[in-house]
């Protein structure tokens, strides 16, 4: 049987190993991936916490939708940014960007 | 049917933003200086039409609140968009932007701005965030062919979306342990359940969230990159509403929908207050960027106003909304002042400033006033503002609070006086020309400034205006 | 607290025999130097021709771009079409301006020339 909290460990799991790639990766395509990692990991959450504690409302699976939605905005801003850098630079490490102090 | 009239203002910005972008494509490329004046009579338009409504207040669909409070914010949002409309006239010709699209993204920056002001619920609440964020980055990466620009949309693109992912969980984290998004009912089911450790922690992941957006220390890694690199009107923008807005989204989450964990949370507020006041200002002082600076500095408002949400009162939610209101004013009036000057001499750094007094005694003058209510020395506007918010948290009994904060103005009108010196007192550069600037941003540069003037000699109104609204968070 | 105790053993045994493991492997195993056919790829394919990391046409990029943006925005469209008899009128002109709005992002994407086949 899968309760609750099976899915809550599985999307802290997630979380941390998206925050983890975030925080360590150096190559922003790659952050961008740990980011999607969080956000799906958040989406495990709102959908499991809105199958079972209150399935007869569907509050949690709209908000997910509209996670989903707003993630591919962001993703798809953050890809354009990337690819100007990169082809002024052939390169996308973000040590690389440093005309300013990091 | 819903009651549609409540949105008016917010619609009227939505269409508005959209006639923007269907304009900038269907006027010529060599016309399209236009945009820019469509604009700002466009935003006047919708400001005087949001203070004539600013009575107005209801709840729509049970998620979406119109109250004094949301509609004190929209006018602070509205004020600023115009100022920093006015700002980019010359700016982006010079850029040569795609103006329609520059003007476009502006107007839906402020749009998100209002939903986050007057959302209810978290979902709106999250939509109008990543609205303003999203239209940001692209902002500050507008430049395309400056380096500097294109890593400040990279590097903002980057934390912001990891923080809101933060946020975000946190969010889950409060739906999950209350079983509802409307903030209200979070509220009561809290109330009712006491603190859980679910809600905890969510509330936590919130404030990291939050501190993300405000740029408080130990969050404040983006912002003096993103505000050096950003175009200078972007900057402005940036500085002061984006941080605004954040500041009515969690006083929103904080005081309705956590005032459970109050005695959790003040704690936190008080960490973030003090490290942010201490580090923003002491940095701020080696720094030879005008604009680098600004970042420090308003790293160190966002401090101020933290103290605000720390004294958990009436008086600290009305000190808030003061404080906005006046550092909209006084940072907007020295950013246009330093894009006149960089329209002109093409610098950001603060040693080519030297002798601007006797180039253009109109900059000299509004970069030092402004930045005098930003230090909050009497008669400037900033100074009645400063005295609410520390008079919040000594009436809370938080007297070594208070005492940190106003040390640390001292501070920072230190580094502000070197600008002024380097001012007043700096040779004139060789074979230097006198500054032209253009008469729309002239006015308005005076305009703010006779603002900043008249609200600190006459702050009774507005300080009753703002103390009105915020009871609305305290009534059972 | 007995509990988290039980878990903690848990925990530590676990640990111990992956990690157990591990060495007992290193213990045991031969140790010849990695030459030769020991550094091929095994079993994938053919060996490479040139460089691997070649470019392909960045304006292939924007139509992934459009493409994903319309793409996830039509998920708005299926719950509203699922429940489209109980929603009614006003649901309906909702969504007809969502669809505007959206129209209006593809015109946009279309004049700028983000379409235009390279």
């Amino acid at each position: 049987m899968i309760t609750l909290n099976h899915y809550l460990a599985l999307s802290a799991l997630l979380f941390c190993i998206g925050l983890f790639g975030a925080l360590a990766k150096r190559n922003a395509i790659a952050i961008l991936m740990g980011i999607e990692l969080m956000l799906n990991a958040v989406n495990i959450n709102l959908v499991a916490f809105n199958f079972f504690l209150d399935p007869s409302r569907v509050v949690g699976q709209v908000f997910a939708i509209f996670v989903v939605v707003v993630a591919a905005a962001e993703v798809a801003v953050a890809l354009a940014l990337v690819i100007n850098i990169y082809r002024r630079f052939q390169d996308s490490s973000v040590t690389d960007l440093n005309w300013m102090k990091w | 049917m819903a009651d549609l009239h409540l949105l008016a203002v917010e619609i009227m910005v939505a269409v508005f933003g959209l006639g923007l972008l269907v304009l900038g494509l269907l006027v010529p490329r060599s016309d399209r200086r236009g945009i820019g004046y469509v604009t700002a009579a466009g935003l006047a338009g919708i400001m005087v039409i949001t203070f004539a409504m600013r009575e107005l207040s209801g709840v729509f669909m049970g998620g979406y609140i119109i109250d004094p409070f949301s509609n004190y914010f929209k006018l602070a949002f509205l004020v600023a968009a115009l100022l920093t409309v006015f700002c980019s006239f010359d700016y982006i010709e010079k850029m040569g932007f795609n103006q329609g699209e520059y003007y476009a993204l502006l107007v839906f920056a402020t749009l998100g701005m209002m939903l986050l002001a007057s959302s209810g619920e978290l979902i709106s609440l999250y939509l109008g965030l990543e609205l303003m964020t999203i239209t940001f980055c692209i902002l500050a990466g507008f430049h395309l062919r400056d380096p500097k620009s294109g890593e400040a949309g990279v590097k903002y693109i980057l934390l912001g979306a990891m923080s809101s992912a933060i946020l975000l969980y946190g969010l889950s984290l409060v739906y999950g342990a209350t079983g509802t998004v409307v903030i209200a009912e979070i509220g009561q089911v809290a109330a009712a359940s006491g603190s859980t450790p679910a809600l905890t922690l969510g509330m936590i992941f919130l404030l990291a969230g939050f501190a993300f957006k405000i740029a408080a220390v130990p969050f404040h890694m983006w912002s003096p990159d993103v505000y050096e690199g950003a175009p200078t009107p972007v900057t402005a923008y940036l500085s002061v509403a984006s941080k605004a807005a954040a500041f009515a989204a969690l006083i929103r989450v904080f005081f309705g929908a956590l005032a459970e964990l109050h005695s959790i949370w003040v704690q936190l507020f008080i960490a973030l207050a003090v490290l942010t006041i201490i580090l923003g200002n002491l940095v701020a002082i080696p720094q030879s960027n005008i604009k680098r600076l600004m970042a420090y500095s308003s790293i160190s408002q966002a401090g101020y106003l933290l103290l605000g949400i720390v004294s958990y009162s009436v008086l600290g939610i009305g000190a808030v909304m003061y404080y906005c209101l006046i550092y909209v004013f006084g940072n907007m009036c020295v950013f246009m002042a330093v894009t006149a000057f960089y329209n002109n001499a093409g610098s950001d750094e603060i040693r080519d400033y030297t002798g601007l007094s006797r180039r253009s005694p109109l900059l000299a003058a509004a970069i030092l006033f402004a930045m005098l209510s930003l230090a909050g020395i009497p008669p400037m506007a900033g100074f009645v503002a400063k005295l609410y918010l520390f008079m919040s948290v000594i009436s809370q009994g938080y007297i070594w609070l208070a005492l940190i904060a106003v040390l640390m103005s001292m501070v920072s009108v230190y580094y502000y006086l070197m600008v002024a010196k380097s001012m007043y007192l700096g040779a004139v550069p060789e074979g230097s020309k006198p500054l032209q600037i253009s008469p729309g941003l002239k006015v308005a540069i005076l305009a703010s400034l006779l603002i900043l003037f008249v609200l600190g000699i006459y702050p009774d109104d507005l300080t009753n205006f703002a103390m009105n609204s915020a009871v609305t968070f305290f009534m059972p | 607290m007995q509990d988290y105790g039980i878990v903690l053993i848990f925990l530590l045994g676990g640990a111990a025999t992956a990690i157990g493991a591990l060495f007992v492997n290193w213990l045991v195993r031969p140790k010849r130097p990695a030459v030769g056919d020991k550094l091929e790829a095994y079993e994938c394919g053919l060996p490479t021709e040139g460089p691997t990391w070649v470019q392909f046409k960045v304006s292939y990029f924007l139509y992934a771009l459009v493409f994903l943006l319309f793409d996830v925005e039509a998920i708005f469209l299926f719950p509203w079409a699922v429940r489209f008899q109980a929603l009614g009128l006003f649901a309906f002109v909702e969504m007809i301006i969502f669809i505007v709005i959206l129209v209006i992002g593809l015109w946009y994407a279309w004049k700028e020339g983000a379409l235009k086949w390279l």
